[in-house]
């Protein structure tokens, strides 16, 4: 069929959970490859995963002996020359850091969906959380930076893991769909149109896939078996990819790119939405399913004459500092809701010139509108 | 239009089920649809809520905030969130064996269905019964089409049980067509 | 290295970076020598190893796609290559704390989904790259930087290891049998599914020197004295066994060897 990949769900409307529309969202973006093991609230993700790569030709699926092997093999398949990506939930998340980094330093693009649960450690597994935002940030040691995406619908769930392939192969960087419990198990309608724009990463015949003439640029990307003899490694490495791990100039140099290549950039990368913040004396910031709540929570309190706005993240690494610089303006009251200890609410008075007030909720329950008005009426 | 369904009863029941045919058939209607589950660990036996919100227009919170419809399987399902319906058009529907009601407010209209009684009495066996219930409410609230609910059985409703839930569904519209509400309180 | 071989290098290359006395130079050596002599073509292959000593003999030395990943993962990276492009023909070089303590889990799987990969392992029976620590093939009773008194536990037999989950090729030589070695690889690579292949490769820096053996050649003598066949095994008193290396193609279910009951019998 011209123009139209079969794999695709025909256009339509379809009735599903949010992990089955962010798999779904990983076809359409061409992802063909898999790895993954099973993990609540993710598993949907991989079970789909498992029944759609079957049906296509070159779609490879693997269940793996853990977290750390699934995203090993993910990043072994795209140097292989596949778009890959692995789901999981926050335990397998802190396993999978190690390679997270790895895939960092050798810049290579995949996607990880994780689909947080009421931590810290096993927790609550069936619960929703949110307490995953700073270890998608932070949580591989050395500095690098990823982007993370926060989905709030289920057309999100297939919309932005769209997006985090595109994001993933046009900057060579991991990129995570942080989803929560409450969105990948909320079942909504999705609707699909015509197969979306998927960007492939640039590949040139005998290009250094290592080094880029610019201080922030993305080189091209070659694969395993096309006679390049690739040298890949994840120590420091120079733009053939030779291990220089004496050599400062060489660390500064590969350090300050991989981070570079996206802080330089981030007008192209964040993605906010703001909803009636221009006359409002209180924005609320927020992002995930809690932004729905707070969505819910203005718009009634609107109908009660409170000035009140959202600013929604729909990513939130790289963190869009400019923008909340202009919206949470000093005059401002800030109320940041989230589904953990404050660690959107650390991020937002970095940059915030209004007062921040944070709303945390840690009980495996989302943070209901009604949760929000109550805090809203009582700091107007 | 923005309709807050609550479906409760126990695990094993089809509870979850009910729900996501009537989310499946909400879509096929064209409608704006968003669905929940809440379930206990135990898949058999544990409390087992299922929330569809339909909707004409985005839907911004898609969690019931209040019932509009309650379908009720069970005593303690309805124990717990009888009393918590509301809206312009309360109503509750109710498997008449398996629960026994309260009076509801002067606003709640209530319905009792045989839904078990006649999936034993015309089916052989108690499994359908959450269709039954289900197509009953659906009847009677004229909330979606029969052809929509009949669809969304034939295609999510399992291969297994396709016939048994199609008849099923002919019940369940019969008796939700003839229920009358009860009388309500003094 | 031999000067014929240098083609297969990868240009910029001019020394490896193993200690006087170390076996990997050989077993390196080696391995090429069997691609060349089944005149495989390195821009088909892919070379994946872990972290330590072992896993630079292919990277950046020779001149194919080689992929040097994180300690203990060689083979899971491997897995993900190969299930999607099963046309690269997929080596896996790492050493024996790399691919059977903190990567025993990969090392395991991938013999029980018979997953097609030359897998070899170069054991030096100590971690060589962080100064000496004691590995799981560590030798009970030998001396190293954390079991100063002796090594109190048994070491893992990585053939058994790997035949017990399952793998349909287990093979174990040392450095200083480098015919048989070679012969070994080249049956690896000539076949689809999972090969493995022990190569007992001396570190005299890290092991030697804690353990008594005075020149850097005495582990290499060492290792020619005690590794016997099946055969030779056999003929010796219990107590002599004691103190031998049961070398050879120890497991091939497609020949029916199993040179591990030859022994025994």
């Amino acid at each position: 069929m011209s123009g139209h990949e079969p794999a695709i769900m025909p256009p339509g409307n379809y009735y599903l959970t949010g992990n089955e529309a962010l798999a779904e969202g990983a076809i359409a973006a061409g992802c063909r490859f898999y790895a993954g093991y099973p993990i609540t609230p993710s598993s949907e993700i991989m079970e789909r995963m498992a029944a759609r790569l079957d049906e296509i030709d070159g779609g490879v699926f693997m269940q793996m002996e853990d977290e750390i092997a699934s995203i090993c093999a993910v990043i072994g398949a795209v140097w292989a020359g596949a778009r890959g990506m692995t789901a999981t939930s926050g335990p397998g998340f802190s396993l999978m850091q190690e390679a997270i980094g790895y895939a960092a330093i050798t810049e290579t693009p995949l996607v990880i969906a994780d689909i947080q649960r009421a931590g810290p450690g096993t927790g609550q597994a069936t619960k929703v959380g949110g307490g995953d935002l700073m270890q998608a940030k932070w949580g591989s040691h050395g500095d690098y930076t990823p982007i993370a995406m926060c989905p709030w619908s289920v057309q999100e769930m297939y919309d932005l893991t769209i997006r985090a392939f595109n994001l993933a192969e046009t900057w060579r960087v991991p990129v995570f769909v942080m989803g929560e419990e409450a969105v990948g198990h909320l079942k909504e309608g999705l609707t699909v149109d015509a197969p979306p724009a998927v960007i492939n990463h640039r590949e040139e015949k005998g290009a250094t896939p290592f080094g880029h003439e610019l201080p922030d640029g993305v080189p091209p990307m070659p694969a395993f078996g096309e006679g390049e003899k690739l040298l890949i490694t994840g120590s420091t490495h120079d733009h053939r990819g030779f291990r220089k791990t004496d050599d400062p100039a060489v660390q500064a140099q590969l350090t300050g790119r991989i981070n570079d290549k996206i802080m330089n950039h981030r007008d192209e990368i964040v993605d906010t939405e703001a909803h009636a913040v221009d006359d409002a004396d209180i924005v609320v910031v927020a992002c995930g399913f809690t932004a729905r709540s707070v969505l819910y929570a203005i718009e009634t309190l609107r109908t009660e004459g409170l000035k009140v706005g959202l600013l929604r993240l729909k990513t939130i690494w790289p963190f869009p500092d400019d923008i909340i610089r202009t919206v949470c303006g000093s005059g401002r009251k800030i109320l940041v809701p989230e589904m953990n200890r404050g660690q959107m609410a650390g991020e937002v008075m970095k940059y915030a010139g209004g007062d921040v007030i944070p709303l945390n909720r840690t009980d495996g329950r989302i943070i209901h509108p009604h949760l929000i008005m109550e805090t809203i009426r009582g700091i107007a | 239009m923005l309709e807050q369904i609550r479906l409760c009863g126990f695990g094993g029941q089809g509870v979850v089920l009910a729900g996501t045919l009537l989310g499946h058939a909400a879509t096929s209607a064209g409608f704006r649809v968003a669905g929940a589950n809440a379930y206990g660990a135990q898949a058999r036996g544990g409390a087992a809520i299922a929330e569809v919100v339909i909707a004409n227009a985005e839907i911004v919170f898609p969690h019931v905030i209040t019932a509009d419809l309650l379908v009720c399987y069970s005593q303690t399902g309805y124990d717990r969130f009888a009393a918590e319906v509301g809206g312009t058009h309360p109503r509750i529907f109710y498997d008449s064996l398996l629960v026994k009601p309260a009076p509801a407010g002067e606003t709640v209209a209530q319905f009792g269905i045989p839904a078990t009684d006649e999936a034993l009495r015309q089916l052989g066996g108690k499994q359908a019964a959450n269709i039954i219930l289900l197509a009953a409410a659906v009847a009677r609230t004229a909330l979606i089409g029969r052809l929509h609910l009949a669809t969304a059985i034939a295609e999510h409703g399992g291969a297994r049980f396709r016939e048994t839930n199609l008849k099923a569904l002919d019940i369940g519209f019969r008796l939700g067509a003839a229920a009358a509400p009860e009388p309500g309180p003094a | 290295m031999a000067r014929d071989l240098n083609r297969y290098l990868r240009p910029g290359v001019s020394t490896t970076p193993f200690c006087p006395g170390c076996g990997h130079g050989i077993l390196m050596n080696i391995i090429l020598r069997a691609i060349d002599e089944l005149r495989l073509n390195l821009d088909d292959m892919l070379f994946v190893s872990g972290i330590g000593c072992a896993a630079w003999i292919p990277s950046p030395n020779f001149n194919a796609d080689t992929l040097h990943t994180l300690h203990g993962r060689a083979i899971a990276f491997a897995t993900g290559a190969k299930a999607f492009n099963p046309q690269l023909k997929t080596m896996v070089i790492s050493g024996d704390g790399d691919l059977a303590s903190i990567g025993g889990n990969h090392l395991i799987h991938a013999a029980r989904r018979d997953t097609d990969l030359t897998v070899i392992c170069a054991n030096n029976m100590i971690y060589g790259m962080t100064g000496g620590q004691a590995a799981p093939t560590t030798p009970a009773g030998a001396i190293s930087a954390t079991t100063g008194g002796g090594n109190p536990w048994a070491p893992f037999d990585l053939c058994r290891l790997v035949i017990g989950a399952g793998a349909g090729y287990a093979a174990r030589f040392a450095v200083t049998q480098p015919l048989e070695l070679k012969e070994a690889i080249k049956e690896v690579l000539g076949f689809t599914g999972f090969g493995f292949i022990e190569v007992l490769s001396p570190c005299p820096t890290q092991y030697g020197r804690r353990n008594d053996y005075g020149a850097v050649t005495d582990m290499l003598e060492d290792l020619r004295r005690r590794c016997v066949t099946a055969d030779e095994m056999k003929r010796l008193t219990g107590t002599e066994r004691k103190d031998r290396i049961l070398t050879g193609v120890l497991h091939d279910e497609r020949n029916e060897r199993n040179e591990m009951e030859t022994a025994r019998a």
